[in-house]
């Protein structure tokens, strides 16, 4: 099975988003049977980013299940002008899995009286699906990229996006002045987006 | 730096969602009046897409696709109108569904058996670490990565009477055709406590039973074996911690 989701994922974007589309009108049409192309195409990416989230495979699981439950129910959510069906996917995973380890790091035993301002000032999870689907080549380049970050950039910017905190907590966890932080963030990103920009076609 | 541009710099933060709420609201309102920050966050998106598919690639296990699936599938019923023609086929169709049904659930049944001895399996297991854990004779041994792996960690935590239970992180994937091995190293020979399998993110937690009559031990290593283990330590090291 995993083949043939790596072959999914290896064919032309523009072609795996027609069947995409597709698949999600079988199945508001009531055709239950396009669940399984829509899984097959995108399980693996999905479940490996909520994994680097979540980090515990059970609860990876439930997040999977829950991610693509929803897909199936609410087709008529997906919006084609904010990105590709793949990117609704892993924003849907991404905020799902930030919620858990939000709600675990809200749990009374893992945190401090301080803990409870940052969570609650911390803003929700913006919708960020991408606006083009990206190659395994651009992929590679942005993970190339973020490793060659100063180490600073990297963490923080891996922090809030792999897992959700706000730039105040981020501030915190790594003993670093708030402006710093800010500072950090932008510089990587900035950097992420020159080096994507040299991979597009 | 003007205010316009202290503005624009938050587009980093807005597009990853980890803007606090004051600068959160400031972006926004400036946001929605202002082309160049629209830009700008637009140009961002695309990191996000970079960044969600820049993990290690994962599959889920086939059980879950089962699961997800098939659960799906199992309200179908949208109401699909029969002409008279393809009323004989459907009813062979029927037959031959019951049959493929029987074996359906006959092959459900094995496999909900399957599911509930691994699920005894797993709870026994985690049984038995509890009971290691709350041990009155606990010992604690951290692990530190060699020059084979020098970012790996791991903690053992070892009870004479209970047990090891071993939890590692960032051990590199098992060649093929290898395994890694836990040992506890008495004063008198290293003991094997069994193989350890990481899971993607190379580490994991595993319960091992050790010989009740255990000299206590120096050390705990974990090597680089042939698959399967061997009864005495031949391979590199990959991490060693002593008490």
């Amino acid at each position: 099975m995993w083949l043939l989701a790596a072959l999914a994922r290896m064919r032309p974007a523009a072609e795996s988003q027609a069947e995409d589309i597709a698949c999600l009108q079988r199945l508001a049409g009531g055709d239950d049977s396009a669940a399984a192309g829509l899984y097959d195409r995108h399980a693996r990416p999905v479940y490996s980013l909520i994994l680097r989230i979540v980090g515990e495979e059970s609860e990876a699981e439930d997040v999977l299940q829950e991610v693509f439950a929803q897909a199936f129910r609410q087709t008529a959510r997906y919006d084609p002008s904010r990105g590709p069906v793949a990117a609704w996917l892993l924003m849907m995973a991404r905020s799902r899995s930030i919620d858990r380890v939000r709600a675990r790091r809200a749990r009374p035993d893992a945190r401090t009286p301080d803990a409870y301002r940052v969570i609650d000032e911390t803003p929700a999870a913006m919708p960020d699906a991408a606006s083009a689907m990206l190659n395994e080549e651009q992929v590679r380049l942005v993970r190339d990229a973020l490793g060659e970050l100063p180490l600073l950039q990297r963490v923080a910017i891996e922090l809030a996006y792999y897992e959700g905190l706000s730039h105040a907590e981020i501030a915190n966890r790594l003993e670093q002045p708030l402006g710093t932080v800010k500072t950090r963030i932008r510089l990587g990103l900035l950097k992420l987006r020159d080096a994507l920009a040299e991979a597009r076609p | 730096m003007s205010a316009h541009d202290e503005l624009k710099a938050l587009a980093a933060g807005y597009v990853l969602g980890s803007l606090d709420s004051e600068d959160q609201r400031a972006f926004e309102t400036h946001l929605a009046g202002c082309a160049e920050c629209a830009a700008e966050v637009a140009s961002l998106r695309p990191v996000m897409a970079a960044l969600a598919s820049a993990v290690p690639q994962v599959t889920p296990r086939a059980e879950v696709r089962r699961r997800i699936v098939n659960d799906h599938s199992s309200h179908a019923g949208a109401g699909v109108k029969t002409s008279p023609d393809i009323v004989a086929v459907a009813s062979w169709l029927a037959m031959a569904a019951a049959i493929v049904l029987a074996i359906g659930v006959g092959a459900y049944a094995v496999r909900l058996q399957r599911q509930v001895a691994n699920l005894q399996a797993r709870f026994s297991e985690a049984e038995a670490t509890t009971a290691v854990l709350a041990a009155p004779d606990l010992a604690r041994i951290d692990l530190q990565g060699q020059p084979a792996a020098p970012d790996a960690r791991a903690r053992a935590l070892w009870s004479r009477s209970r047990g090891l239970v071993f939890t590692a992180a960032n051990l590199p994937p098992a060649p093929a055709g290898k395994s890694y091995q836990v040992w506890v190293v008495t004063a008198q020979a290293p003991v094997s406590a069994g193989l350890l399998m990481p899971d993607a993110m190379g580490g994991g937690t595993q319960y091992y039973m050790t010989p009740a009559d255990i000299a206590p031990p120096v050390a705990v290593a974990v090597t680089l074996e042939p698959a399967g283990g061997v009864p005495a330590p031949t391979g590199d090291k990959y991490l060693v911690g002593m008490p």
